[in-house]
């Protein structure tokens, strides 16, 4: 029993902290929300784009034996909160995270899904459309995209031979894309038990690093609150000196501070890339659901907050606040959402009737003959 | 290494240690209020029973009747302790406050003289801080001990000393330097509650036991060897006390995680079923011992790993005190008329009443959770300017 963060996995953290503290500064994102076409918003990003695919993080959820860096989830989880704490644009987790691992899965059952791996793990151009998701990321850096409905069967298409419509979320760094498949866009079909198994997987890791990014994302806008109201003087002196302002941000900190061990040990629930028996999945698929509903309600009161903290320029356009503020209100509607992930864990404590307590921090059995 | 959330051997054969050793003494019918003289003597023989399986004081050294256990050992023991419906710890404020500064700041001679008898059960302690015009603002307190030849000559008024009418000792926070001021000048002395010119009067609770009292000093001669550490260091010796509270040990996780399980339970109850927003309450009441739980195992792990816990204590604090409140509130709304009946009235409803009797109880005591161990408010200025970084208003 250990549940602290190794040197390696700080300091891979504080490395992508130091570049995005670099290449992804407010300013920087303003930039590219403000860019008036395709090639300004591309110039924006590239010095970015280029500093983080020298990190060469994109292949860490692949296992060594097909070329990965075979790291795990929790690995990644701290990487996450740092794509948050900066609302990187990029989709560099749901790829390294997501889609990569999904499509190296079905390159093991698959040949055609093989040769599509082996060109995604050189420039990363693989991309998951959830049927409950409103299109693509990032598309146009993309070639290839896996479709699934958490049946049986999963179908690996080519985006380019597909129908593509640029759509625009709330999260202007969000880049959205409608897709539809066409008769040529069909690369592969996936189907059995393993499909299943991958895509459930694959959604496990999806929730929990949504949630690990609106952690970051909660965070960043409880230090903007702070130092804003260090800074704002009202009635001669700084406004963050009231109890009524302290009050409300150390409950946002309170939020932040729970959902955190959440979101980690979520993390530890869903890396097991095993068959897993009914009971390990309703662990993980347990722990998943509560992390992406701590964090969704982390930073939910962390942007009601830190725009209240702010008064009126709070609401303005100028403040670079709104690009964390909308990324988390995109993040916490995906997956479910918090009323899907809350919905399963009500069902399995009201109606499946999963045991708890004190000695079940870490197991959460079903009772014989469930 | 990397995060490893599954016990080791050594630790399962720990919890089953416990787990055996519990079902076979835990008394079969809950003992009566701590808060009565009855129940005081009884939960004292429990402490003696505890101490004679050497589960009295587990994370203590072993010369002092402990078992050095870690802090996960500790999270099991409390787990698998809760899990028993193991009786209350009267000597609590002894055992996870008194016993921890003691062994930090005690010279060798006060730790022989006060340990082994606190770890027995053989001395209850209370804690003696707060007084009528010093609650929140403790270093306002006004109750002088001067230092006259080897005694200092107490005279004061201090108040809300929890357990105080039928313990043994207390530990208490005098000004030692009467021209002082604020923090300064303040002293930590222990005193036998018996002791000439001290007199205990029980306070009422809202639960109509005394389970406080207020203690007044009129001339009251204590030994200068009832001094821990310096003169004049009173502030920073009870600081660190009050780390002890907030922080882990005060409440463990499990006791939450306990009530959200007898919550469940309740909540799933053929004829309490239906009421929509009490049900997504439950949930939300396990999701958040179970946060709870977590937090300290991360919390456990990194001061295992020589870390230290400081004002993120208070995040703690407020959050267990608030929870424990909600999951109360619920059930009482889901009792609906029944919880209002109290008493021991026997016959059919006899088991049912003790249920709700104790769901009423412990209703009435989460409302003191906010405000015991320091107010929720000082709680969150603690967070907002320590944790934070803001502005002392």
């Amino acid at each position: 029993m250990r549940f602290t963060f190794d040197e390696d996995q700080l300091l891979a953290a504080q490395s992508l902290r130091d570049l995005l503290d670099d290449h992804c500064t407010g300013a920087d994102l303003r930039r590219a929300a403000e860019a008036a076409d395709g090639d300004e918003y591309r110039l924006a990003c590239s010095t970015r784009r280029q500093r983080l695919s020298e990190l060469g993080l994109a292949t860490a959820l692949v296992s060594e034996a097909q070329g990965g860096l075979g790291l795990k989830l929790t690995d990644i989880v701290l990487l996450a909160e740092e794509a948050g704490r900066a609302a990187l644009p990029e989709p560099l987790i749901e790829t390294l995270g997501v889609a990569l691992p999904l499509l190296a899965e079905l390159a093991a059952s698959d040949e055609r899904a093989r040769a599509a791996f082996a060109a995604a793990m050189v420039d990363e151009s693989v991309r998951v459309l959830w049927s409950d998701s409103s299109g693509i990321l990032d598309a146009d850096h993309a070639r290839f995209v896996v479709l699934g409905e958490g049946t049986q069967s999963l179908e690996l298409h080519d985006i380019h031979a597909g129908e593509s419509t640029a759509i625009k979320s709330v999260d202007p760094l969000r880049r959205l894309t409608r897709w539809q498949s066409s008769n040529g866009s069909l690369i592969a079909v996936i189907n059995g038990a393993e499909a299943e198994r991958a895509w459930q997987l694959a959604r496990a890791r999806a929730r929990v690093l949504a949630a690990g990014q609106l952690l970051g994302l909660a965070e960043r806008m409880t230090s903007l609150a702070v130092a804003y109201a260090l800074d704002r003087k009202q009635f001669g002196k700084a406004i963050g000196v009231n109890q009524a302002v302290k009050h409300q941000l150390a409950n946002v900190q309170i939020k932040i501070e729970f959902a955190r061990p959440v979101i980690y040990a979520a993390a530890a629930a869903a890396e097991s890339t095993l068959v897993m028996d009914k009971a390990m999945r309703v662990q993980r698929d347990v722990r998943v659901a509560h992390a992406f509903v701590a964090a969704c309600d982390a930073s939910d009161l962390a942007a009601r907050t830190a725009i209240q903290v702010h008064g009126a320029m709070g609401y303005s356009w100028e403040l670079d606040l709104q690009f964390y503020a909308k990324r988390a209100w995109a993040l916490a509607g995906l997956h479910g959402g918090r009323s899907g992930c809350f919905r399963v864990l009500h069902e399995m404590l009201m109606t499946a009737g999963i045991e708890v307590g004190p000695d079940r921090v870490f197991d959460n059995p079903m009772p014989e003959g469930a | 290494m990397p995060i490893d959330l599954n016990y080791s051997e050594s630790q399962r054969a720990l919890r089953r240690e416990i787990r055996e050793w519990l079902q076979v003494h835990v008394p079969k019918k809950p003992l009566p209020s701590y808060d009565t003289a009855e129940g005081f003597a009884a939960h004292r023989e429990w402490e003696r029973t505890l101490y004679s399986g050497r589960w009295s004081m587990v994370t203590w050294p072993v010369e002092y009747g402990g078992r050095a256990l870690d802090l996960i050992e500790w999270l099991i023991f409390e787990e698998e302790y809760y899990r028993a419906d193991a009786p209350g710890r009267v000597n609590q404020n002894g055992v996870f406050l008194f016993g921890p500064t003691l062994m930090e700041y005690g010279t060798p001679e006060q730790r022989a003289r006060f340990l082994p008898r606190l770890a027995s059960g053989e001395d209850i302690w209370a804690q003696v801080w707060s007084e009528p015009q010093a609650g929140s603002d403790l270093a306002a307190l006004r109750t002088t001990a001067v230092r006259g030849g080897d005694h200092y000559v107490v005279n004061g008024h201090k108040i809300w000393s929890t357990r105080a009418v039928f313990a043994d000792w207390g530990f208490g926070l005098f000004r030692t330097d009467p021209t002082s001021e604020r923090h300064r000048g303040l002293s930590y002395i222990v005193f036998p509650l018996d002791l000439p010119g001290v007199q205990v009067r029980g306070i009422p609770q809202l639960d109509g036991e005394s389970g406080f009292a207020e203690i007044f000093f009129e001339n009251a001669r204590i030994p200068v060897e009832n001094l821990v550490g310096a003169e004049g260091q009173g502030w920073s010796i009870a600081m660190a006390t009050a780390g002890f509270e907030r922080g882990l040990m005060l409440r463990s996780p499990a006791r939450f995680q306990r009530t959200a399980q007898r919550l469940l339970s309740l909540a799933c109850r053929a004829e309490l079923r239906g009421d929509p927003s009490i049900e997504a309450t439950v949930t939300q009441c396990w999701m958040d011992a179970q946060a709870y739980a977590l937090s300290t195992y991360m919390t456990a792990s990194r001061l295992i790993a020589g870390g230290s816990i400081g004002a993120e204590a208070s995040l703690n604090k407020v959050f267990w005190s608030e929870l424990d409140l909600t999951m109360h509130r619920a059930a009482i709304q889901l009792l609906t008329a029944r919880a209002e009946l109290r008493g021991s009235v026997t016959g059919d409803d006899a088991s049912e009443l003790e249920e709700v009797t104790r769901w009423l109880d412990g209703f009435m005591f989460s409302l003191a959770g906010p405000i015991y161990a320091g107010a929720n408010e000082i709680q969150r200025n603690i967070i907002a300017e320590r944790v934070l970084g803001m502005p002392k208003g």
